[in-house]
């Protein structure tokens, strides 16, 4: 595979990119300035609006994920192969993000990092999983054979997703159950709420930008790689 | 209100770092190739 023209080349920081920055720019700074302190838990409250959207970012590239592992499996299309293998990526980096606030947001509050609980325990698994993903597609030089098994794989990794969200209601966890995400109205303040929505909206923005990103500049890596091959 | 800010500014400045290396990494991996 040969590298297009440095013309045409696409680039990490189009216009997508750009908007979706200033997106989350834009909800951090409200966020920081315009969003009031909790009383009970005081600033570290704030970690839930980027720790919460970057689990929802997780999850919808895991769709992804799911989604186009079903497209290969049935079309056999290299194009929703890369298009998975780019979510894959993403999840992992959302994934990332969770794992790491989660225990800054727990020290202060439940006075421990870590709880070895169900959403916790299926939350890192997860994380295992995808990174597993991404090693056995590193790790086969055949295209269809890796393609496939990977498929598989993203698949089942896609399917730990309605159990980390339900595991809250199914087992003894010291996680709280989720304040927004659930059938009854929001329980958090009308300006609180706000800030958490568009947070959300940002991040899922961003992780779309990041995995459009990915898949297009997906050929620029192979063509150094020496991958592709069939 | 406790005084919890070292929390927050602390997961703030990690998942910055976390976002920011991986569009590191694409930028990188993109301009090796």
């Amino acid at each position: 595979m040969t590298s297009p023209p440095s013309d045409s080349r696409p680039r990490l920081l189009d216009g997508v990119m750009l908007l979706a920055l200033a997106a989350v720019a834009g909800a951090v700074a409200r966020i920081l300035a315009f969003t009031p302190y909790e009383v009970h838990q005081g600033a570290a409250q704030k970690i839930y609006y980027i720790h919460v959207p970057a689990a929802m970012s997780a999850y919808l590239a895991l769709g992804v994920v799911a989604a186009m592992s079903i497209v290969y499996l049935w079309l056999h299309d290299e194009r929703s192969d890369r298009l998975a293998e780019s979510a894959a990526e993403v999840s992992f980096v959302f994934t990332t993000v969770v794992l790491v606030t989660g225990p800054l947001w727990a020290r202060p509050i439940w006075n421990t990092w870590w709880s070895w609980d169900a959403r916790l325990n299926l939350t890192l698994f997860l994380w295992f999983v995808t990174a597993a993903y991404l090693v056995l597609r590193g790790a086969i030089e055949q295209d269809a054979m890796r393609a496939r098994y990977s498929a598989v794989l993203g698949v089942l990794a896609a399917l730990l997703v309605p159990f980390i969200h339900l595991s809250v209601y199914l087992f003894r966890t010291m996680h709280p159950m989720p304040i927004v995400l659930k059938p009854s109205e929001p329980s958090l303040p009308r300006e609180m709420l706000t800030t958490f929505l568009i947070a959300s909206l940002a991040f899922l923005f961003f992780g779309v930008a990041l995995i459009r990103a990915r898949y297009r500049l997906t050929p620029l890596f192979r063509s150094s790689a020496g991958g592709g091959n069939a | 209100m406790p005084d919890t800010y070292s929390y927050f500014a602390a997961a703030y400045v990690v998942a910055g770092v976390v976002y920011g290396a991986y569009l590191a990494s694409l930028w990188w991996r993109a301009k090796r190739g």
